[in-house]
């Protein structure tokens, strides 16, 4: 059977997974939910976080709670990775 | 020449139609390469730049053969088209395999048996009365060796799609399915052309076919919000 699911995620795939969670979200994600929606341990949720706020796709809201939120940066790159997702998926080859 | 004489041009034409459909898909795989840094993008990618070129070549040898307006100059420059074209296929199609290859680190058992089919029409045609199917004969456009090696890999990749059709009932899989099961009917006729002129017609029109569910596909992909 072809597409097999690899035994481990890809960083890549970690990264669109937390933005699908936010944006599922209404794009307003407390790190719970990012964290439960995304299957990641705590220590390293807040790695991925880091390392998405870094590439400027997501963004911490101002504010009492602690929330996540993507940039348009964010979208267009998650826009984007869906097109190639299908579009790999289409000749049969996971990202 | 190997097709009936209403149809030169046609052939020319169709390959340019072609060869922008194979840039298109060349265009997006590198995209998404540039954007995932997967590797089996890249080889998507450059298969079917490799696979754009030939198409390109042959097409304007095409073409330029008929500006000639002589039968000989017609025939001399169809063959350096289709020769490049060969090999720019062959390198095209062996990418594409690498990746699939690379992909799931085995060659799957189904696959590489379901591949091995082609080999029986190579059998077969030995047996066939038709002289010019003969495999010694020397080396002409579209001869039979050089259709059977592509329909070997074409078919391999057919294999490789349907199988994961079957597993994921996805739209656009089956329409890159579509695509590479025509283009391997294509190669078919063109084995056999010896027996009817007008299979060369019905194989370049099923190659143009395959090309068009290749784009469907992409269009479909590009469309998504």
């Amino acid at each position: 059977m072809m597409r097999k699911l690899p035994k481990y995620r890809s960083q890549m795939r970690i990264y669109v997974d937390i933005m699908r969670v936010i944006q599922r979200e209404n794009n307003r994600a407390k790190p719970t939910r990012i964290l439960y929606g995304a299957n990641l341990s705590h220590d390293r949720l807040l790695k991925y976080l880091e390392e998405l706020k870094a590439l400027g796709v997501i963004e911490e809201t101002d504010g009492e709670e602690r929330l996540y939120k993507l940039t348009q940066k964010g979208v267009e790159f998650l826009n984007e990775f869906i097109r190639i997702d299908k579009f790999a998926g289409a000749f049969g080859f996971a990202i | 020449m190997v097709g009936p004489r209403w149809f030169v041009g046609f052939d020319s034409l169709m390959e340019f139609v072609a060869f922008i459909i194979a840039v298109a898909i060349a265009y997006q795989a590198f995209k998404g390469y540039r954007l995932t840094k997967q590797k089996t993008l890249l080889y998507v990618h450059f298969s079917f730049a490799v696979l754009s070129a030939g198409l390109l070549i042959d097409s304007l040898a095409g073409f330029l053969g008929i500006l000639a307006r002589a039968p000989k100059g017609l025939v001399a420059f169809t063959l350096v088209g289709y020769t490049i074209y060969f090999l720019a296929q062959v390198l095209a199609y062996v990418i594409l395999i690498f990746a699939y290859v690379s992909q799931t680190r085995t060659l799957s058992t189904t696959s590489v048996s379901l591949s091995l089919v082609p080999l029986f029409g190579l059998v077969a045609l030995q047996a066939a009365p038709v002289p010019a199917i003969k495999l010694l004969s020397p080396l002409i456009e579209y001869h039979p060796v050089s259709e059977i090696v592509l329909l070997f890999l074409v078919f391999y990749i057919t294999v490789q799609t349907g199988l994961n059709y079957s597993a994921t009932k996805d739209a656009n899989a089956f329409l890159v399915f579509l695509g590479f099961l025509l283009l391997a009917l294509s190669h078919l006729l063109f084995i056999l052309i010896p027996f009817s002129s007008l299979l060369f017609v019905i194989g370049h029109l099923l190659q143009l076919f395959g090309f068009v569910s290749l784009l469907s596909m992409l269009l479909r992909v590009t469309r998504t919000k």
